[in-house]
């Protein structure tokens, strides 16, 4: 029988290391940051040679943050960057689909006849290949794709799964000035294997008459429009029949919208085509990070090829996997079919990670950037991929204007803040779904 | 099935591709890197040891760098003293916070104590807070313990974390407290209890944890950019940014850089793949 007494002396003595780092670098950084943010503290005023008093100018940082014109614009690009977020959803709820099927035969013995038949077909296919002149290079690359197959077939989705974490758990510098070298317009592999494939899209542009680009442009505008108002008129029944919750409801007006973007997007390209192979060159692969329009895409893409395998993939094969197996069979005796059976049971039994996912990548997206900003491009042609984050390093840490950063920081913690909040309230009614 | 697994093939083709090309044009010269076929004709291992030669302190441009004793690699080399110290700084800032946010995890589930779950909550909402917020101040406080350029700057400020007492106190939850009750009828002391009991049954968080700190150590960026001055003490990130900037030229030295800061973690990854995953879904699914 304990003795109800309080632990007070023996808590503090475990807490105590964590507790004296966390008031040293949290506590105090806070209250110091705040105040920072509402003074003029400038290393170029405040420092050995030139030292003026630190005045409180109170709320005139964040006039300036408001009115400064690059301020909208690092902040426009900041949400762009987000808008690589619902792509980077689907992606990952793709490939987690894909691995939680069946991928390994019931019976040991099956699986070693599908390894050992895999490695033997691809070392054909390498032999094949290497007599046909692609050198000892094919052989070895076959070789490889062999060895993932077999290994998939007996080991199941283990062995895919770590291949496309794999992108995620190294990023880092290294892989960002990786990516920098592959975007680079003249040695980059990405230019090198991209224009002879535009060099052939010009030439068979420059040999149909335009009106079938247009055409086919302002046809997909068309499929675009209409397939948005469609899937979003359907959506939006299904959300007033209570077949799903708000959120769903949201998540898939969401995808819907984003959907039709792409087409309109692709349509576009296709009005324009005629246009764009008219001058001496053709299509020419786009610059990339020295590009003004191309920096962010380029930046979204390896975004993209990094975070798809990553953890949200594992989090939505977790939550796939507790989906109980019944409504699977409820919708079957349905008559459902592949799609359905992700729409109506898939989809929204995913909700909560979804939602999970939704606010910490609205989180990160909005404090990230910098990074990728700071290695790949300093901050991109004429600040085209300058983020708030890395805005703050080039104010506090390049510059040196430290109060005014602190500022522009605290904004940032504002806007998290208010959108983690409306994030919460909205996602409650989740729980009720 | 079989189109599941050729599907899958073709999208870890896409995966690996990167990878598949750094190693691959590491190991080209320079006049082959544009070429368009991948492997090179004309194997030149020696760009590895190049990269370590290339930067030697206060030496910007590789010069003409004949054969290297085996010990120069060590003594004389930016890179090999890159890899040094983030490795030290990984392993120095993984113990520190394993055990204090350990320990902290231990007074937050497993004893009872006034305003507990009030300075727990406050912990919490410090993780929403953006890094950069703290960046500012944290970079002045170092200036005056006069800990910028050094070791300890970028130990001690990471030793602790509300993430990792977070994911301890939820893990250490989980193990029934009957546990605890047995050892103290025996006899034991808190600490007794807490290391002899607690910790073990603990280890798979705590190697979660570990993982995870030893990561983000080795890959962090902003902090060491900030904070160091002297080229001795670079990490790997900032030691590469410092090479591509000097180097980035040369795009095989910089892909064979990239190459062996990249492969450490790759071996990590493979052998400890299952923790992880484990961790990551425990972390979110649970929370």
């Amino acid at each position: 029988m304990r003795k109800h007494r309080t632990d007070l002396l023996p808590a503090a003595a475990f807490l105590a290391p964590n507790l004296i780092g966390f008031l040293a670098f949290v506590g105090f950084p806070l209250i110091f940051s705040i105040s920072m943010a509402f003074t003029n503290w400038d290393l170029s005023l405040h420092n050995r040679y030139r030292n003026e008093p630190i005045g409180w100018i109170w709320l005139r940082n964040f006039q300036d943050l408001l009115s400064h014109p690059d301020f909208w614009k690092y902040f426009g690009n900041t949400l762009f960057f987000m808008m690589a977020i619902p792509i980077g959803i689907a992606g990952s709820l793709f490939l987690a689909v894909l691995l939680s099927r069946p991928l390994r035969s019931r019976s040991p013995s099956a699986r070693w006849v599908l390894a050992v038949g895999s490695l033997a077909s691809f070392a054909a296919i390498g032999l094949f290949l290497m007599a046909g002149g692609f050198g000892a290079a094919a052989f070895v690359f076959c070789m490889l794709a062999g060895g993932v197959l077999a290994l998939g077939f007996t080991t199941g989705a283990v062995v895919y799964r770590t291949l496309f974490y794999l992108p995620a758990f190294t990023s880092g510098v290294a892989v960002y000035l990786l990516w920098k070298q592959m975007y680079n317009p003249i040695r980059g592999p990405i230019n090198i294997a991209l224009q002879p494939v535009l060099d052939v899209l010009t030439a068979w542009v420059r040999g149909t008459p335009s009106w079938f680009w247009q055409g086919s442009g302002y046809a997909l505008w068309a499929v675009a429009v209409l397939g948005v108002l469609w899937l979003g008129l359907k959506v939006l029944r299904a959300w007033a029949g209570r077949d799903f919750g708000i959120g769903t409801g949201l998540m898939s007006l969401i995808a819907v919208v984003a959907g039709g973007l792409v087409l309109y997007g692709l349509g576009w390209v296709a009005v324009h085509l005629p246009e764009m192979v008219a001058s001496k060159e053709g299509l020419v692969a786009p610059k990339w990070l020295s590009d003004v329009a191309w920096a962010k895409p380029a930046i979204m893409i390896m975004g993209l090829w990094m975070g798809i395998g990553g953890g949200n993939m594992l989090l939505y094969i977790a939550g796939i996997s507790n989906i109980p197996q019944e409504l699977y069979e409820a919708a079957d005796i349905d008559g459902a079919g592949r799609w359905q059976r992700f729409w109506h049971v898939t989809w929204p039994q995913l909700a909560p990670t979804t939602f999970f996912i939704v606010v910490m990548s609205v989180i990160g997206g909005l404090q990230g950037g910098f990074e990728q900003a700071r290695t790949m491009t300093q901050g991109g042609p004429y600040g085209a991929t300058t983020t708030l984050s890395y805005f703050v390093y080039t104010e506090g840490f390049e510059t040196g204007r430290l109060g005014y950063a602190s500022a522009v920081a605290w904004a940032m913690f504002v806007m998290i803040f208010v959108l983690t909040v409306l994030n919460y309230r909205f996602g409650n009614k989740y729980v009720n779904d | 099935m079989l189109t599941n697994h050729v599907f899958l093939l073709l999208l870890c083709c896409v995966a690996a591709l990167p990878f598949l090309w750094m190693v691959l044009t590491s190991f080209k010269p320079f006049n082959e890197v544009q070429s368009t076929h991948w492997v090179p004709r004309d194997w030149q291992a020696e760009n590895y040891p190049n990269v370590f030669k290339a930067l030697r302190y206060g030496a910007l441009q590789s010069e003409e760098v004949g054969q290297w004793g085996f010990g120069q690699f060590f003594t004389d080399s930016a890179f090999m003293r890159y890899y040094f110290n983030s490795l030290y700084i990984a392993a120095a800032v993984t113990f520190l916070q394993c055990l204090t946010s350990a320990m902290a995890a231990f007074a937050f589930s497993r004893l009872r104590w006034r305003g507990r779950d009030k300075v727990f909550l406050m912990y919490l909402a410090t993780m929403m807070i953006p890094g950069l917020v703290l960046m500012i101040p944290n970079y002045q406080i170092m200036m005056r313990l006069r800990w910028v350029d050094s070791y300890a700057g970028l130990i001690v400020p990471a030793a602790f974390s509300a993430f990792g007492t977070f994911l301890l106190r939820q893990f250490m939850l989980t193990i029934p407290s009957s546990m605890d009750e047995a050892a103290e009828i025996d006899g034991a002391s808190k600490w007794q209890v807490f290391w002899e009991v607690i910790m073990p049954l603990a280890r798979p968080g705590l190697i979660v944890l570990c993982i995870f700190t030893f990561m983000g150590t080795y890959n962090s960026f902003f902090w060491p950019l900030v904070m160091l001055r002297t080229q001795e003490k670079y990490t790997l990130p900032v030691g590469l940014l410092f090479f591509d900037s000097s180097q980035g030229q040369e795009t095989q030295l910089l892909l064979a850089a990239v190459t062996m800061s990249v492969v450490p973690l790759i071996v990590l990854f493979v052998i400890l793949q299952k923790y992880l995953v484990k961790g990551i879904q425990l972390g979110a699914v649970k929370g």
